[in-house]
């Protein structure tokens, strides 16, 4: 092997410099990131502030922030955020309710552990689209499983998907089930790092089952349980597939989530600009999100040290 | 209250961790499980908590059998190697945790944590979560947490091992005293033989799942029943010498052929007549009792010194006499040069010796 | 009086079943759709729906191939094709987006810049964002360009999806290594290029392979940029899916369950081998244990 700084000259030689290794290394990566995710968001960033369509062969004239005055006035946009803060705060509960009693299912250490967990892993590997063709199967009104076995409880036909409620909590038990394992796994992340002999302790001091959990599980656990709810909003918060495929916003907008709300925009009634100017609303709650998000690990980082 | 184990075992799949231990401990009395690591002294502890089970013989607690019996219902105390203290609570709470179970009153627990931080100086801590406390408060936190309460016995896993050696000096005191005021047996696991010769009334010394010898601290030092214990009590080790008995007198006075070719003529236990010449044996003396002298004597060997550790207010010699390595504990002011010719004296009368079954002679 | 103990932490056969009772409650909706796949239309159309049912192959078969009604004979179906675009395109992407992903990895474990953390949020966010906001820009650029439709668009646009997720599960792999035994390589002669290929590389190789499945999973599990991006010749599954979903004459729910189940045989596999890495992999390295 040679050594690339002390043969080549000029700009080989200061693309070389070992200075610059970190920064070359990055470059590739950033370039495709950049061509692909910066530059497209710079752009529309800049259409948000014009009367573009997509559609339309008119050259686009300035109109400031009115593109955005108009989303935050409209209150179809208020009627949305609504209906995905809903969708989110009742999917992210149940998900947190159910992966928590799965994890505690879980942390013991049992006979073919492995295999009888991939049982309840498989969901979170599954596309969207295919737990949204499941989910439709079910609450198909006809021959359903979930139409019959409601059928049971009550006299009255009843179509799942028809009313705003029903579809609402379709969507959200399609969701929740789905990722109910991802909590599970950070909730399992926490209890295997308690220290066994502390719960020695509370056995030999004779501690309640409640008082255990409360002062030894629940301590090791509450940083990863904040994670959990943080990236599950974020990631509920882009709800599309699902909605797409079984209700597809509707009966009427009753599920239209903020997402579905933006497709329709964007790509059916090609309001470009006035989409645009959405998303960036959308990305801007993302981003401080996300901020969040990275606040917490590094919080649980110091912890765990 | 006394806590009994009746051939005691317990197996890991075909490795036996504790091999048909028999041990009493009374009321009041503080015995200490002293052996090398891995010698399953604390899983003896873990089966008198109740934290793992026998696979044979019997745990009794006030002479009823417990075996099968969860820790909450044995009503032991016991405190942790890593303290485990309750992390997401204060000192307070840690030390009153304990009692929650006896539903004693508000008042009642208010008084006892006061009573347990005033002995364990914890007054000042009472506030502070435990990742806030330096080592020494910690381990007093751990201690203090398991007198608090009134159980049928107490139970320590290296109390001290995690402290560094000035802590543990003052700690060891500390915790003597308050084993002192207890009035019920307690059994201390320790591998550090200081801290069993200073706390405890009496030692189990333990070996790969055995019991070798239980007795006080001063009879497991001044006479250790074989040879494993003879040499694993006492700092700087005890001289071990293999040689073969060439002759021995009615009153002890017994001449041998040390590996190496040197005859030594002591004085031993009486029981030495038993053996007849040419036996081979190891003889077992301490290095205090050890003695150097300038000039050839005939309860000695001649030797040369080979390394001088001065240790402050006497001074470690490593002597060698062409074939053992033999540690000599002087007075500070004998004046020793390394390289030197010297001969060394064994004192009359302290001198062991192991038969080739390593048992002592002993009369 | 006596209660049973158990040493913490551990459980027996009794508790398999338990477990294994529950998992399977959880597990049904994946169950159903498997039989589902096994069933003929009648059955899966039947009321009440049919647990037992005589099984039967067709709708694998149909999934590929369909019998034309006046000749009889069988032809393939486009969904070959579909499946082949998902996977290749999946591949394509996602190593490609492996490779540039562990060399900035690489840089933002051993390299720290000024203004790492940034750059390190900056991307995280490219992730995190709704696909929807930013496709709206890159719908435009991909019809100007030309792109839309083709192979290249949709492949440099998943490279460019699984950049973020790579870039930290494989720093995450990066920063659990001992970088003292690098230096000490350093010290001993060796050539950057081969630390990184002679050390790094050889110790994380089970996490790049672990990056690499999991990037797979999620692209080929992608359907919004799909559903935008993709032409009638590069469409991939979950559209095609989708669009079968959509359609006039009643859906074909055991033809949607076989698709399904076809994609079910690689995620167990995965689930069951990658199970220890499972966590890292769905919090993009963020959370290791």
């Amino acid at each position: 092997m040679t050594d690339h700084t002390g043969t080549r000259r000029g700009f080989g030689a200061w693309l070389m410099d070992p200075k610059r290794r970190g920064a070359l290394l990055v470059t590739p990566a950033i370039v495709i990131l950049f061509v692909m995710n910066i530059f497209p968001l710079l752009w529309s960033f800049g259409l948000s502030f014009f009367n573009y369509k997509a559609t339309s062969q008119r050259v686009p004239t300035f109109k400031g922030l009115s593109n955005y005055e108009k989303v935050l006035t409209d209150e179809r946009t208020w009627e949305r955020f609504q209906t995905t803060a809903l969708i989110v705060s009742s999917s992210v509960i149940l998900q947190l309710i159910v992966g928590f009693l799965l994890a505690l299912l879980f942390a013991k250490a049992f006979p073919m552990r492995r295999i009888v967990l991939m049982l309840v892993l498989t969901p979170m590997m599954l596309s969207f689209v295919s737990v949204g063709v499941f989910f439709k199967l079910f609450y198909e009104p006809t021959f359903g499983i979930v139409s019959y076995v409601l059928n049971f409880f009550t006299t009255e036909h009843f179509v799942m998907l028809a009313t705003p409620a029903g579809a609402i909590a379709g969507i959200v038990i399609a969701d929740a089930w789905m990722w109910s394992p991802f909590v599970m796994l950070l909730v399992l992340a926490g209890l295997v790092s308690v220290p066994k002999y502390l719960y020695e302790a509370a056995e030999v001091d004779r501690a309640s089952k409640w008082r255990t959990f409360w002062t030894i599980t629940f301590p090791y656990i509450k940083s990863l349980l904040l994670l959990a709810v943080l990236f599950r909003t974020i990631e509920t918060f882009k709800l599309f597939d699902i909605v797409y495929i079984i209700t597809e916003g509707g009966p009427g907008s009753a599920t239209e989530t903020i997402a579905v709300f933006l497709y329709r925009n964007a790509f059916q009634f090609f309001k470009t600009s006035h989409s645009s100017a959405l998303a960036y609303i959308v990305l801007f709650i993302v981003i401080v999100l996300t901020n969040l998000y990275l606040y917490s690990v590094n919080r649980r980082a110091e912890e765990v040290d | 209250m006394t806590i009994e184990l009746r051939k005691l075992t317990k197996r890991y799949g075909t490795l036996t961790a504790v091999d048909a231990i028999d041990l009493d401990v009374d009321d009041g009395e503080v015995l200490c499980l002293l052996g090398p690591s891995g010698c399953g002294k604390t899983t003896t502890l873990r089966m008198i908590a109740g934290l793992e089970f026998a696979s044979e013989g019997d745990v009794l607690l006030g002479g009823k059998r417990v075996n099968g019996l969860a820790p909450r219902v044995r009503n032991v105390a016991m405190s942790f190697q890593f303290y485990a203290l309750y992390p997401s609570i204060t000192v307070a709470e840690n030390l009153a945790y304990p009692l929650h179970a006896d539903k004693l009153s508000k008042t009642e627990i208010a008084e006892r944590v006061a009573r347990v931080s005033k002995t364990l100086q914890l007054d000042g801590i009472l506030n502070r979560t435990p990742s806030q406390l330096a080592e020494g408060e910690k381990q007093r936190v751990a201690v203090g947490r398991s007198i608090i309460r009134d159980p049928n016995c107490f139970l320590f896993d290296e109390p001290l091992s995690r402290l560094d050696v000035q802590l543990r000096e003052e700690m060891r005191g500390e915790i003597k005293s308050v084993l002192q005021d207890l009035s019920r047996p307690t059994v201390i696991v320790t591998h550090d033989q200081l801290e069993a010769l200073t706390m405890a009334d009496r030692i189990a010394v333990m070996r790969d799942g055995r019991i070798e010898q239980v007795d006080t601290p001063h009879n497991i030092f001044q006479h250790p029943t074989n040879l494993f214990v003879a040499g694993f009590i006492g700092t700087p080790q005890m001289n071990l010498v293999p040689a073969t008995l060439t002759s021995a007198q009615e009153d002890g006075v017994a001449e041998f052929s040390v590996e190496g070719g040197q005859n030594l003529k002591i004085q031993v236990d009486r029981r030495i007549c038993e053996l007849s010449a040419g036996a081979r044996v190891t003889l077992g003396i301490r290095p205090r009792n050890l003695e150097i002298s300038h000039e050839a004597v005939e309860d000695g060997l001649s030797t040369k010194i080979d390394m001088v550790e001065p240790m402050g207010a006497e001074t470690l010699a490593h002597l060698y006499d062409g074939k053992h390595d033999l540690r000599v504990v002087t007075d500070w002011r004998v004046p020793l040069t390394e390289g030197e010719q010297v001969h060394t004296r064994f004192l009359p009368g302290t001198t062991l010796v192991f038969t080739e079954d390593e048992q002592v002679l002993r009369s | 009086m006596a209660r049973k103990y158990r040493e913490v932490g551990k459980a027996g056969w009794g508790y398999t079943a338990l477990t294994t009772v529950v998992g399977f409650i959880y597990f049904f909706p994946v169950f159903w759709i498997i039989l589902t796949a096994f069933k003929t239309r009648t059955d899966a159309l039947a009321v009440p729906p049919k647990l037992f049912f005589t099984p039967t192959l067709d709708n694998f078969y149909s999934v590929f191939f369909r019998t034309s009604i006046t000749t009889g004979n069988s032809q393939a179906t486009d969904m070959g094709l579909y499946f082949f675009n998902s996977i290749f395109i999946a591949f394509t992407a996602v190593g490609f987006a492996v490779i540039v992903g562990t060399l900035a990895a690489y840089a933002f474990s051993r390299y720290p810049l000024r203004g790492n953390d940034t750059y390190l949020f900056i991307i995280l966010t490219t992730r995190m964002m709704p696909p929807i906001v930013v496709i709206i820009p890159i719908f435009l650029m991909f019809r100007i360009s030309g792109l839309a439709g083709s192979y290249w668009g949709i492949m440099l646009l998943y490279t460019a999806f699984n950049i973020p997720f790579s870039v930290w599960l494989v720093k995450s792999f990066f920063d659990e290594l001992n970088p003292e035994i690098e230096d000490a390589a350093r010290m001993d002669g060796s050539t950057e290029r081969r630390v990184f290929f002679g050390f790094c590389i050889p110790q994380i190789l089970a996490g790049l392979a672990a990056t690499f499945v999991f990037g797979l999973i999620l692209t080929w599990n992608e359907f919004l940029f799909a559903l935008l991006l993709t032409g009638v010749d590069t469409r991939t599954v979950p559209v095609a899916m989708a669009r079968t979903l959509g359609g006039e004459v009643g859906v074909d729910y055991g033809l949607l369950a076989a698709i399904v189940t076809l994609f079910l045989i690689p995620i167990f596999f995965v689930t069951f081998l990658l199970q220890n890495q499972l966590l890292r992999g769905v919090t993009f390295g963020t959370v290791k244990k």
